[in-house]
């Protein structure tokens, strides 16, 4: 079988690797594409599944970019946060779909993570009406957060800021990705069959438009459970 | 009452039923083929209609002279953009009606034979559906007179009609004690019961210890029932407020296999009777339920009763766990006037009690009481005899309506309905009258005697959804607004 793969075989498979092929790629080939069949950037957030396990212990990965980079614009931010710790205790316990929530930095960005159960916007409203008031101390030191506060008062507003600044997850079976470009142009799933062969040039294309992205909706080790369910079955009350 | 409530400005059916007196309704599914003839038309019909265009009826109360018909319109997205209305009020809409109910599919269940692929027309081309006016009347007749006056403005694409029910498959009469009617569903149960409680002036307020809600619960520019939370009023603050939202479904019941279900579950329970003795109903509680009733016909109406969290004639099986109130003992107050807070004989994944948790314990604390619906639904389709089924298209058409149809009407669905997220002994089942279930995976618990729970399976999904669509129902300002927009 070896000898079917010819010296053409083996110089396009080495193309990638080549500088001069990956200097007209950056320049040409992926703009060219770009301007032919733009992507839409994908809403970000776990999408619904038809197996109720799946909707539970879901990940949220909000990046917000910081307004003041400096060494002191994001300790201003780890300040805001810092001063609401027992205020966002009591809100996770009202919420109650919350399993775990982190805050981190990462170079010019405030992340915050999570993992939930169920709806993404009725976690966020029920967030919003328990803890409203920590969002606002945080978004005061992000980009684009002074659009969104009071979240009291914006709440339709915030819940699609979340679900733009959340990173879009890359579908567990790769050619999900497909459909779910197809959808955001209003086109039949797979109406023009997709070639297998273009899905590379389909993610090349996402992340042009998606810049950040989570691989996959994350991988648990075991099957999903409700934060209540937990904390019931340990005992701990819900 | 909230002070700046004005019911001459809100559409009648959002605060009120209309079938008291008006037992036949017709959804007319419309599509704007000519802008200024739509526009001419709402025009005329906000402004008390003419002898050839029908009168929106508005929520003012009616004293004692009743109408013999009555009138409204949901707008969907793609509505509001046929009829012109500026890209830039377009904008302020919520999400969720912007994207419309197909693309909401996954989050409501409807997936596998509800997938919006398998609607049923005209809902297999959302685009074209523009609005969802609805006819209310005493006689089917008038019905077609309303449908012949909006054709002159609109293409009607399609029509469904509902009615009050009074076939063979209704255990009592139409009317109950207090003679408020007796409105069943196809699967025998009364329903409609239970609605958001109002204190509005002129209003008769029926539910005794419900709390109430506030106007924001349903109408757009009042407090809402989220704690220092306004849904956002779109168009503008002034044309938007005293709107609503509107989810419109078309929900087939499948009468037979529920009925056949009911049998499957009750010869097992007998089965377990045989073994260690009453489990579910006490011994000679058929005569209870209903006289001449077998023991295996009794143990179909307990799991019908469970599942639903009523009895068929819509006593809570919180308040009588062991047998439906006579008739007579039925009114608007003993249906509702129950709650879970204390230990409760209604199982955790009935319909009921997931749909509305009212004060019982649930994992969003904060959520109790917040995602109230006012639901506007009659049934359609023929009636259904057990004793000689068919397979005739019958189900609901139900309206569930609400300020945000993300907050409440989503939420409900998604959270409480299917996932079961508020209970962590239901979370990952679907609702066993109309959730998105499966033979091999739905489970149910039973609620015994003692106490203990008892796991039903294998019953397959009794509704199926045939199509939908999420309207704005306008204030009658926001209607005058569009009929008069430039062109």
């Amino acid at each position: 079988m070896a000898d079917e793969e010819g010296w053409l075989g083996r110089f396009v498979d080495n193309l990638p690797e080549q500088g001069w092929f990956k200097f007209l790629s950056n320049h040409f080939v992926v703009p060219y594409w770009v301007w032919r069949e733009p992507k839409a950037k994908l809403p970000g957030g776990p999408r619904m599944a038809v197996q109720p396990g799946e909707n539970l212990q879901r990940m949220m990965n909000l990046v917000m970019p910081l307004k003041d980079r400096s060494p002191i614009g994001r300790a201003k931010a780890t300040l805001a946060l810092g001063q609401s710790v027992d205020t966002l205790y009591a809100g996770l316990d009202n919420v109650g779909t919350i399993h775990f929530a982190r805050f981190v930095i990462i170079e010019n960005n405030l992340c915050m993570m999570s993992v939930y159960d169920g709806d993404f916007d009725s976690y966020v409203r029920d967030f919003i009406v328990s803890i409203g008031n920590v969002f606002d101390a945080v978004l005061v030191h992000v980009e684009g957060g002074d659009a969104v506060i009071p979240t009291k008062q914006n709440v339709e507003k915030f819940v699609d800021w979340i679900h733009d600044h959340d990173l879009f997850q890359m579908p567990d079976f790769a050619t999900d990705l497909f459909d779910l470009q197809d959808e955001a142009q209003n086109l039949a799933a797979n109406r023009a069959p997709h070639d297998l062969s273009s899905l590379s040039r389909a993610l090349v294309l996402q992340l042009h438009a998606n810049p950040n992205f989570a691989l996959g909706s994350g991988f648990r080790s075991y099957a999903g459970y409700s934060a209540a369910q937990i904390r019931s079955t340990f005992g701990m009350g819900w | 009452m909230s002070e700046d409530l004005r019911l001459d400005n809100v559409q009648g059916n959002i605060l009120r039923g209309y079938r008291s007196n008006l037992c036949h309704v017709r959804h007319l599914i419309l599509e704007v083929t000519e802008r200024s003839s739509a526009r001419r038309f709402l025009g005329a019909a906000v402004s008390g209609g003419t002898a050839e265009v029908p009168r929106i009826t508005c929520a003012t109360g009616w004293g004692t002279l009743k109408p013999e018909t009555c009138f409204n319109i949901g707008i969907t997205f793609a509505g509001m953009r046929a009829l012109g209305t500026p890209e830039a009020m377009l904008a302020t809409f919520p999400t969720e009606y912007v994207e419309g109910m197909a693309k909401r599919a996954l989050k409501l269940g409807d997936f596998g034979d509800s997938a919006p692929a398998y609607w049923s027309a005209p809902f297999d081309r959302t685009d074209r559906v523009h609005l969802i006016a609805t006819a209310y009347a005493q006689q089917p007749g008038q019905l077609d007179q309303i449908k012949a006056e909006v054709a002159k403005a609109f293409h009607v694409i399609d029509f469904r009609d509902g009615r009050t029910r009074n076939d063979a498959n209704v255990l009592g009469p139409a009317f109950r004690g207090d003679g408020s009617p007796n409105n069943r569903s196809f699967f025998g149960h009364a329903d409609g019961i239970s609605q958001p409680r109002f204190k509005i002036d002129g209003y008769p307020d029926i539910n005794s210890s419900q709390p109430t809600s506030p106007l924001g619960t349903v109408l757009l520019g009042h407090d809402t029932p989220l704690e220092g939370i306004r849904f956002r009023v779109p168009m503008s603050e002034e044309l938007g407020k005293d709107g609503s939202f509107n989810a419109f479904r078309i929900l087939a019941q499948d009468c037979w296999a529920f009925e056949n279900y009911l049998t499957k579950a009750a010869d097992a329970l007998l089965e377990l009777e045989r073994v260690k003795g009453p489990q579910v109903l006490p011994a000679g509680g058929e005569k209870a339920i209903r006289p001449g009733l077998s023991r295996v016909g009794a143990l179909r109406e307990v799991v019908a009763a469970q599942m639903c969290g009523r009895w068929r004639n819509g006593t809570p099986v919180d308040t009588s766990p062991f047998h439906p109130l006579s008739t007579d003992d039925l009114t608007s107050a003993t249906l509702n006037d129950f709650t879970y807070s204390g230990e409760t004989t209604c199982p955790a994944g009935a319909h009921i009690r997931r749909v509305n948790p009212r004060d019982g314990k649930i994992v969003q604390r904060a959520a109790n009481h917040t995602r109230r619906l006012v639901r506007r639904s009659m049934p359609y389709g023929p009636d259904f005899d057990a004793a000689n089924p068919d397979d005739a298209p019958r189900g609901l058409l139900g309206n569930f309506i609400g300020a945000s149809i993300g907050a409440q009407f989503e939420a409900v669905m998604c959270d409480w309905l299917n996932l079961g997220l508020h209970d962590p002994s239901i979370t990952r089942r679907n609702d066993p009258l109309i959730g998105a279930n499966t033979p091999e995976t739905s489970v149910f618990d039973l609620r015994l005697i003692d106490g203990t729970p008892y796991r039903l399976r294998g019953f397959p999904r009794f509704v199926t959804t045939k199509g939908g669509a999420y309207t704005f129902l306008p204030s009658l300002r926001a209607i005058r607004f569009l009929a008069e927009l430039p062109n």
